[in-house]
């Protein structure tokens, strides 16, 4: 199955610049939205 | 919070199981199987109304009340499809130093644990305020 997106996030926190990978399917919302929620999250 | 910002945010789910929490690899890995059928945001919700009630048989079960075939669920499930996909986002947030859940970031604004709505918005107010 196809990624559609790679997001690039500079957390003050570690500085560090990663590429993320995300599946559309867990995407929610316009992709022109001004803010973007990237929240990383467990179930349990 | 999202229904109340409609068409302003831009939601992005990454997994991020902890190791300590031995029941949701499975649960992360199920969400995805049913994202493949087009039903990831559903069972998203699902899974958290559900918590921690993730043996197989209440994953299958999830996936039947959301009108999921069960062959297919079961099948991908039980194959790890998605396996591979969740540990490049464990992979992923341990490469930003994500450790501890949940962890947000609002327009790359780190933002660590449960927050309060009204705390939530305050962030997303300076986001949108920041761009034109």
């Amino acid at each position: 199955m196809a990624l559609a997106l790679l997001l690039a996030c500079v957390p003050e926190a570690s500085r560090a610049q990663v590429e993320l990978t995300v599946h559309p399917s867990m995407i929610k919302g316009p992709l022109q939205a001004p803010v973007t929620i990237v929240e990383f999250s467990d179930y349990q | 919070m999202f229904e109340e910002y409609d068409g302003r945010i831009r939601l992005v789910f990454k997994d991020r199981p902890l190791a300590m929490h031995t029941l949701a690899r499975p649960a992360h890995e199920a969400a995805r199987c049913a994202g493949a059928a087009g039903k990831y945001w559903p069972y998203h919700d699902r899974l958290f109304a559900a918590q921690p009630a993730f043996r197989r048989a209440d994953l299958l079960l999830y996936a039947g009340e959301l009108g999921l075939d069960r062959d297919e669920f079961t099948r991908c499930l039980d194959e790890r499809r998605f396996a591979p996909d969740v540990e490049r986002d464990i992979a992923e947030a341990q490469a930003l130093g994500i450790n501890s859940t949940p962890t947000f970031l609002v327009n790359g604004r780190v933002v660590i644990g449960a927050t309060s709505i009204e705390e939530f918005r305050t962030i997303i107010d300076e986001a949108l305020k920041a761009r034109p």
